[in-house]
């Protein structure tokens, strides 16, 4: 009985477990894509706009802008410091700021 | 790929690669092994291999190979390709999209790399990239779905649903008309309902409504159908077609609250705030008995009214819903009562109704005005509410009397031991909630939820040895620590880490806290591999809806907690770090020879005892795996089991930084996050966090006692600096004059003052008086006893009534807990921190921490009185004996006697 018993256990818990590790693995399996009619793609790409080309010239010209601002570099390894921030996120702020320290550290601050 | 190796090895490569693909790994190593053997130097031969390995949980020989292999061939996409694929196992995403962008500059147009680079971003929220990357795929695959599908995803990720619009209309336009075949309708199905939401989205409600009817016959989920469209119908004003649809979907599932909130609104009856006119309450009151009719056996018809009646009918509402629900005996009716107690005068409306049918009952057997004679367990029932009823309204002596009331009439019902735990833990006494929950978990060893919640007080009452003991009953070959740690039992880390911290245990409260955020961790890796199949599936909204839940993951409740718990552990470690090595050492040397040696022998002792615990642990660790699986099972050891490593840390600021910036960004509306930034910054002299934290507390709750100690502490430690030196110093303090205009509790005013004009303000508040005092301490320790004094004085008024709360005084017991400990360590006034606890002995009289009278920390106790009269083999066999001795299975020897 108690032989049984233990033997009955040990193969609900291993069939148990393959169970659980086949849908598991499942999950990650190597699949075919799905293919569709290649005539109809061809009209289907070409409706397709490109209206990224606008936004991309706006970002541009607002990098320019930023770009041309005078900052002081000891300002930007304070607030760097100060704020534990990246020097990135520093300089660009100070830039958006003009280059105005106290104006700066107040909008992160925020 | 391969392109320098001759036919065979070519072939050879392939099978590599395809093996791995379908995760045959032993395959593709021997494939590789042979390769290898003839030529050796193979780049990506060698990175494969190192990729194989990588699988098969051999990570430092793959990293190893994978990097001699790209070493080899630096100009081979595949190996920059492995080299990111190895990195991404490890979860280092940005290394890994590195690896792709080199491997994409020597093969621009690979859609195995590019494919992978999306997924990447996707996990990242490298958005535009994402739509870039998936924008280049769908260009070079234009006649795979998947590639039409996730570039329509990525736009609508990156806010851009027209667009995706566009994107999946274009797509379908590539379908036949008969599509989609018969083994597609679930996938394309989703597709459309995913459509239709993203017309929602963009508020294009005629549109949606138009598609969604249109493509009625290929949606395969008709429930989702039906929700959608009538929200539809709703946006769009429709609310005759609405209501009808509403009651079409009731009859469905007459138990959705959202239904009946539905239905409300199409019929012109809805308030979201819950305040409804006289008359709005007897049209709706008409409506639920129309309703009542036709769904008899719906509880959320029964239920919903009583949110919205009032006054007499109110009453009776709830009178007829209550009684059913006590003859059958319904455990969870107070929880399903529970928040009406927040709505003005419903508590005692409540109360006056059980009581009366808890008179009726005693003296007639029957329900007020009732027929029929109700069953004895009627009585059992109604006092069982009546006890949570009192708990609820702070009334503990009330609520503890008629749970015993009720435990005497049927000492058998487990419920109602789990109800004292429960009251008593309010009251005060962790122990003897302990105690009684244990009681309840030994009437039914079968149920893990009663066992559950005794462990959970065991670790409430700081009883950490005896919750594992208890806890480990129900988990997996009996391997507690490993077993709830690896199911992400987060409530048991939490509460174990919370009673570790409480005693001072701060490496094991950090182990404890840590693990729960390493689950938000894996938590969030789980999603990776989801944004492939999701994609394959089609289960696009739900995928949609996983990705947003994971941007908010944390700032679930529990993740809260063990953050700002571990933060807490490192401030204290900065505060009293644990004595190095050396300091030990000193302090040896001051010993007396003689004293020395015993020292000496005593660690010998200890560090003996310890290593012999460690070598049975892993024993039983190593026995378990082989009974169970017939071999053995290498379980990974532990390396630091008692969190000894963590306290270690070179920087404890530093390392609660990392855990404080997950707070700041996910839990920006807690007062403890921002009161944990100032505490942590203040510390590390970042002035600035500091006064952000101070901005950030006055925003939320400029009222708040935590609040003003901040603001006043900040401000006087600013005072008390000198004059700026250096440009840093400089700016520093142009920031803080700019800013402290804009403090409107400093206008004008002295920190003095300042504290006194909060005190004017708040001087019925005890928890305002408390920070008022340690303000004026901190100002001027001079003025200590006027601080005392002052929080002495204090006077405990009656809570107004018509709340919640029943006729009770203003004091938590929390909040005087609080003072003891303020008079006790901070203005160190141990004189009246014991004036103090005598008072709140009398006011909580079941409080352990106050020694109250009733509590189980009073020898005279009735609770310790019953255990001596239990221990000397009285009669009673229902009132729990918890000593250290007893057995972890439980107190069956107690019931030997039980009849039924």
């Amino acid at each position: 009985m108690e032989g049984a018993d233990e033997g009955i256990e040990r193969v609900v818990d291993s069939k148990d477990l393959q169970q659980q590790s086949k849908a598991f693995d499942k999950l990650t399996d190597r699949v075919e894509d799905r293919q569709l009619d290649s005539s109809r793609v061809q009209e289907a790409m070409a409706s397709i706009a490109a209206s990224a080309e606008a936004d991309w010239q706006a970002m541009r010209m607002r990098e320019k802008e930023l770009a041309a601002v005078k900052i002081n570099a000891a300002d930007v390894d304070i607030i760097a410091n100060e704020l534990e921030l990246d020097k990135k996120v520093a300089e660009r702020t100070l830039r958006e700021h003009k280059g105005d320290a106290v104006a700066a550290i107040r909008h992160l601050l925020r | 790929m391969g392109a320098s190796l001759p036919p065979k090895e070519a072939n050879l490569f392939k099978l590599i690669v395809k093996s791995y693909e379908t995760k045959q790994y032993k395959k593709g190593l021997k494939a590789a092994d042979t390769i290898l053997k003839k030529f050796p130097d193979h780049g990506e031969t060698l990175s494969m291999k190192g990729l194989t390995l990588n699988c098969m949980d051999r990570k430092s020989e793959a990293y190893e190979l994978v990097r001699q292999g790209l070493k080899n061939d630096l100009k081979s996409h595949v190996c920059w390709h492995v080299y990111g694929l190895l990195y991404r196992s490890d979860r280092e995403y940005r290394e890994a999209i590195k690896c792709y962008r080199n491997a994409l500059k020597i093969d621009p147009d690979n859609i195995e790399i590019l494919r992978d680079l999306s997924l990447l971003q996707a996990q990242m929220r490298d958005l535009s990239g994402f739509v870039e990357t998936r924008q280049q795929l769908l260009t070079l695959k234009s006649n795979h779905r998947m590639n039409w599908i996730g570039f329509a995803v990525a736009h609508h990720l990156n806010s851009n649903a027209s667009k995706a619009i566009e994107i999946l209309e274009a797509y379908e336009g590539t379908l036949e008309d008969d599509y989609p075949p018969e083994n597609e309708w679930c996938e394309h199905g989703e597709m459309l309902l995913y459509k239709i939401s993203l017309l929602e989205e963009c508020r294009f409600f005629q549109k949606a409504l138009e598609e969604l009817q249109k493509k009625e016959l290929k949606i395969v989920d008709k429930l989702a159908y039906k929700e959608q469209e009538v929200l539809l119908l709703v946006k769009l004003g429709r609310l005759e077609e609405g209501e009808k649809l509403y009651r079409t979907l009731l009859s469905m599932n007459p138990d959705n609250y959202r239904y009946y909130e539905g239905l409300q609104k199409c019929v012109g009856l809805y308030s979201k705030n819950g305040h409804y006119s006289p008359d709005e309450i007897d049209r709706l009151d008409a409506l639920y008995k129309t309703l009542g009719q036709q769904y008899k056996w719906s509880s959320a018809v029964k239920r919903i009214p009583l949110d919205f009646l009032q006054g007499d009918k109110f009453h009776e509402a709830a009178d007829n819903y209550i009684r059913p629900l006590l003859t059958k005996g319904v455990p969870s009716l107070f929880s399903d009562l529970s928040s009406l107690y927040n709505q003005l005068g419903k508590a005692d409306i409540l109360e006056q109704i059980i009581l009366e049918i808890e008179s009726s009952i005693k003296t007639t057997s029957q329900y007020p005005g009732g027929m029929e004679k109700e069953p004895p367990s009627t009585l059992m029932w109604t006092l069982f509410l009546l006890a949570q009823h009192y708990d609820r309204r702070g009334q503990y002596e009330i609520a503890l009397f008629k749970i015993n009331e009720a435990i005497d009439h049927t000492p058998t019902v487990i419920d109602l031991y789990s109800v004292k735990s429960r009251i008593l833990k309010h009251a005060g006494d962790l122990v003897a909630a302990a105690a009684f929950a244990d009681e309840a978990r030994c009437m039914d060893l079968a149920d893990r939820y009663v066992n559950s919640e005794c462990v959970k007080r065991m670790l409430q009452a700081d009883q950490v040895a005896l919750a594992e003991k208890t806890a480990v009953l129900f988990t997996k070959d009996g391997d507690q620590h490993n077993n709830l740690h690896d199911m992400q039992c987060m409530w048991y880390e939490l509460a174990s880490a919370e009673s570790h911290f409480r005693q001072g245990n701060l490496g094991m409260a950090l182990k404890k806290f840590l693990a729960v955020e390493k689950h938000y961790a894996d938590i969030t890796e789980d999603q990776f591999d989801f944004h492939s199949y999701c994609l394959r599936k089609m289960t696009l909204r739900t995928y949609v809806e996983m990705l947003k839940f994971q941007d908010q993951l944390h700032s679930h409740a529990y993740f809260h907690k063990a953050a700002a718990g571990a933060i807490r552990c490192y401030i204290k470690l900065h505060d009293s770090p644990p004595k190095s090595t050396a300091e030990e050492d000193n302090d040896m040397s001051k010993l007396l020879p003689s004293q020395k040696k015993k020292m000496r022998q005593k660690q010998r002792k200890a560090e003996a005892r310890a290593k012999k615990e460690a070598e049975e642990k892993n024993e039983e660790s190593s026995a378990g795996g082989i009974s169970k699986s017939g071999k053995r099972q290498a379980k990974p050891i532990d390396p630091d089991p008692r969190g000894e490593k963590l306290l270690q840390v070179e920087d404890p600021l530093l390392e609660g930084t990392k855990y404080l910036k997950l707070l700041q960004k996910n839990s920006p509306d807690s007062v403890e996050t921002h009161f944990l930034s100032f505490e942590l910054y203040m510390r590390k002299q970042r002035i600035l966090l500091a006064f952000q934290a101070v901005k950030q507390l006055l925003r939320l709750d400029a009222e708040h006692p935590d609040s003003h100690r901040c603001l006043i502490k900040f401000f006087n430690k600013v005072g008390s600096m000198n004059a700026p030196v250096t440009d840093s110093e400089k700016l520093i303090c142009n920031v803080l004059e700019a800013e402290r205009q804009t403090i409107s509790q400093l206008h004008g005013k002295s920190l003095f003052e300042t504290n006194n004009s909060f005190l004017e303000k708040h001087e019925d508040s005890l928890t305002h008086r408390a920070a008022f005092g340690e303000m004026l301490y901190i100002l001027d320790p001079s003025r200590r006893s006027e601080a005392v004094k002052l929080i002495e004085g204090s006077a405990n008024n009656l809570v107004p009534r018509n709340g919640a709360l029943g006729p009770i005084r203003e004091w938590t017991l929390k909040d005087c807990i609080s003072v003891h400990k303020l008079l006790a360590t901070v203005l160190v006034d141990q004189d009246a921190a014991s004036r103090w606890k005598m008072r709140c002995a009398e006011l909580f009289p079941y409080s352990t921490y106050f020694e109250g009278i009733c509590s189980s920390a009073s020898p005279n106790s009735a609770f310790n009185q019953i255990r001596k009269s239990t221990e000397t083999g009285s009669s009673n066999h229902w009132v729990g004996d918890h000593n250290a001795e007893s057995t972890s299975n439980g107190k069956l020897e107690a019931f030997k006697d039980l009849t039924i």
